[in-house]
């Protein structure tokens, strides 16, 4: 049977080495690389205030954090509420280097693309001290030994001087080709810099599915008993997600610190860690495109809140109560009907909406 | 004849003009402000009053023409009391093309201390905190620090204090915040004011404090300094007094006298605390309202225009943040009837002349706001006062402490 590349209405594999494909069809593949051009290219024609740059780096470092809370709780189903921690942990290395050898030495200016990837490394050293556990734990039981990572983190940044007691540690500006990064310049060179490493950690991630690890991951969390019967490694596989997730939690935070330009523990709270918790449940745990929609949600869900709670509180000022509680109420609300109504997150519309699109005008 | 119709087609013209001339051209300059600060979320109690003290007198100065044609617009919008969240509507207010700034909280502002440096902009905070001064140029402090105030608090109880040395306790939030005077009150103890700090407590969310009462009264504690807002002191105070330990007089035998610095007090720590607040000592470069003076009668005025209830009226923070709105407005007429421009730089400019004769007098602070290269902090001076019957009442005469200038 022929295949046509580009309006495939099945999945057509003859052999194994198909069924790996990243790109299923050539439609898909041109629509990935169409999409890339338009994100590489759109601040070239349009000039966004640094107001809503700002806006849009911070949904991406919140991609990259997500995309590592994915590998753990969605690909091997190892729940971490101490995800923010993670982040923290990346981004007080770049404090900790900062304090250590000044904010302006040339490794965090010149060489900040080897600091953010020291970041990741450091992240990936406490996941997979903090994946230990989790050979011996399991569900609520490894949570709370995720908590406790995120709570044993916030009380020593709280209490350390060398932290800065958890105010702001400054990250100074970076360096570039063209000299340094000036303030008018900063959010658009960071995200550019933000979406490159998105771009590469997403064709890892996906890569990495395609390989015996990755299939390892998805075994464990389906049935570790019966992964350990077939040959795998339960253990190793479930401290090496906790590592993978640190490590791309890690690139994270050296990233929302150089964004920042600045580290302060009140960015990797408790309250982070739900949120990142919830975009990976919102967006669909257990798929890579659910890392990108479901920050993407969220944080536009909490833009709108923010701006709801100031009108009630400017407007209503004895409800001021009330518009604090509207930020926690409408996420919380929003995580239960995800969890009721579609808990595959909206990757599952996303995969409804292309599967109409493959069969048109057809009908499944 | 020729010349007369010149004249008639330049009469004609002339008149073309100035219909036709946008009506903005003729109403007057609109200078931008921004202020970002927690009108919800965790201090909300303090930032919502602090916010309509701002609103209501820049709408006073439009509307009263202050400045002539111009006008004032200052753009105020909510954190949440989340750095992230003011760091955003900083950037928004700068691409908005703001003259001025003021911000909120003490985390926010040595956040964005490298953005206000790098802007050149200057930026008047609710946050007293002497840290936001150091290795900045342009963060100026409304009134007297933090470390100020709880060195004026501890000078007031060596002054009063009878027999030996008097043994303190330190109340503390647990932040930058709560910590800034720590440091201070140690280095003054070091430079020879005569008391000796026995315990730093940093409070958490505590609904009971009998046992660390209990402890600092064992340790032969005297006096509780507090640096934290109004609920964890109402909780202390609440407790000290179901256990008998509140002294009634200053610094009675056997009993704790407590004592806080700004935002520990004000009426909302009355409602709070009750009967339990009596005695509470509270220092502030603010007036209080159940207090006549021209600034109170300024302040509930203005809060009756603006149709503000009693609470927010009579509030401590409306008076703080109509303060600083007042401060922001002096400098752009002063820079105005210099003829100056009205920028950033001029603004700042400004600022740093207002001291000698040029000191400004707002009248909701107990001393006059000064300011210089050297010195960034406005009202020097500080009031001491008491609860007593359910109000603060002065106590004394406003003070400037001595200490901190002996530790610098």
């Amino acid at each position: 049977m022929s295949v046509n590349r580009w309006l495939a209405t099945g999945n057509y594999f003859t052999s194994y080495k198909e069924e790996q494909r990243i790109f299923f069809t050539s439609l898909d593949r041109s629509a990935m690389g169409l999409l890339l051009l338009g994100l590489f290219l759109w601040p070239l024609f349009i000039q966004l205030d640094n107001k809503y740059m700002l806006v849009i780096d911070n949904i991406l470092v919140a991609v990259v954090a997500v995309m590592g809370l994915n590998l753990v709780t969605g690909f091997a189903g190892l729940i971490s509420i101490g995800h923010a921690a993670f982040v923290g942990v990346g981004a007080y290395t770049i404090a900790s280097f900062a304090r250590v050898m000044g904010e302006n030495h040339i490794l965090l200016t010149h060489a900040w693309p080897l600091m953010i990837v020291v970041a990741g490394c450091i992240g990936a050293i406490f996941g997979g001290i903090v994946g230990l556990p989790a050979l011996r734990l399991k569900h609520l039981y490894l949570a709370i030994a995720t908590l406790s990572f995120q709570m044993i983190f916030q009380w020593t940044i709280n209490f350390m001087d060398f932290f800065n007691q958890g105010q702001t540690i400054s990250v100074s500006r970076v360096t570039w080709v063209t000299g340094q990064v000036s303030r008018s310049q900063h959010y658009t060179f960071w995200y550019y810099a933000i979406l490159g490493v998105i771009v590469l950690a997403g064709f890892a991630v996906r890569n990495l599915l395609r390989t015996r690890y990755g299939r390892c991951l998805v075994a464990v969390r389906d049935n570790d008993r019966a992964a350990d019967a077939m040959g795998m490694h339960p253990g190793f596989t479930k401290v090496y997600a906790f590592a993978l997730a640190g490590f791309l939690a890690g690139v994270a935070g050296a990233l929302h610190a150089y964004l920042y330009r600045g580290v302060g523990v009140e960015s990797f709270t408790l309250h982070h860690s739900i949120s990142f918790l919830a975009m990976a449940i919102v967006g669909g745990l257990g798929t890579l495109h659910g890392s990108f929609l479901g920050p993407l949600a969220i944080k536009l869900l909490d833009l709108q809140v923010e701006r709801l709670s100031e009108w009630v509180g400017n407007h209503l000022t004895i409800a001021t109560n009330l518009a604090t509680a509207l930020k926690p109420l409408s996420f919380g609300l929003v995580i239960v009907l995800f969890l009721m109504f579609e808990p595959r997150g909206i990757a599952n519309w996303w995969r409804i909406v292309r599967s109409y699109v493959k069969l048109w005008p057809f009908k499944y | 004849m020729k010349m007369n119709n010149k004249i008639k087609w330049m009469f004609l013209l002339g008149a073309v003009f100035m219909v036709t001339l946008p009506v903005h051209a003729l109403a007057g300059k609109v200078y931008k402000l921004g202020l970002s600060l927690a009108i919800t979320g965790p201090t909300s109690d303090a930032g919502n009053p602090y916010s309509k003290g701002v609103e209501d007198y820049f709408n006073f100065v439009n509307d009263t023409k202050m400045l002539g044609d111009d006008k004032i617009e200052c753009m105020i919008r909510d954190d949440q009391y989340n750095n992230d969240i003011t760091k955003r509507n900083f950037e928004d207010f700068v691409s908005q093309g703001i003259v001025f700034y003021l911000n909120y909280s003490t985390g926010s502002t040595l956040a964005l201390k490298k953005d206000f440096e790098e802007e050149k902009i200057p930026v008047l905070p609710a946050s007293f905190h002497a840290g936001n001064l150091t290795d900045s140029n342009y963060i100026f402090l409304p009134i007297a620090s933090y470390s100020a105030q709880a060195i004026g608090l501890a000078e007031y109880i060596v002054k009063t204090h009878q027999g030996g040395t008097p043994k303190v306790a330190l109340f503390i939030h647990p932040s930058a915040f709560g910590r800034g005077p720590v440091e201070d009150l140690q280095k003054a103890v070091k430079a020879g004011l005569k008391m000796e700090i026995v315990e730093v407590v940093e409070h958490g969310k505590d609904l009971d404090n009998s046992a660390m009462l209990k402890r600092l009264l064992s340790k032969g504690v005297q006096y509780v300094i507090s640096q934290t807002v109004q609920s964890p002191v109402a909780t202390m105070l609440k407790d000290a007094a179901s256990l008998g330990l509140t002294a009634k007089t200053f610094g009675e035998v056997g009993k704790l006298t407590f004592l806080g610095c700004h935002y520990t007090g004000g009426n909302d720590l009355v409602a709070l605390a009750g009967p339990a607040a009596e005695n509470f000592y509270w220092t502030t470069s603010y007036i209080v309202t159940n207090e006549p003076s021209a600034g109170a009668t300024a302040q509930l005025d203005l809060a009756k225009k603006y149709n503000r209830d009693e609470k927010a009226a009579n509030s401590h923070n409306y008076a703080n943040g109509m303060m600083v709105a007042q401060v922001a407005t002096e400098v752009i007429k002063r820079a105005k009837a210099k003829g100056k421009e009205i920028n950033k730089a001029n603004l700042y400019e400004e600022l740093l002349a207002m001291n000698g004769d040029k000191a400004f007098s707002p009248g909701t602070t107990v001393g006059p706001v000064t300011f210089s290269k050297t010195d960034h902090a406005g009202v020097d001076s500080l009031q001491l006062y008491v609860v007593k019957d359910g109000l603060f009442r002065s106590t004394g005469t406003p003070f400037i402490p001595v200490y901190t200038d002996k530790i610098k």
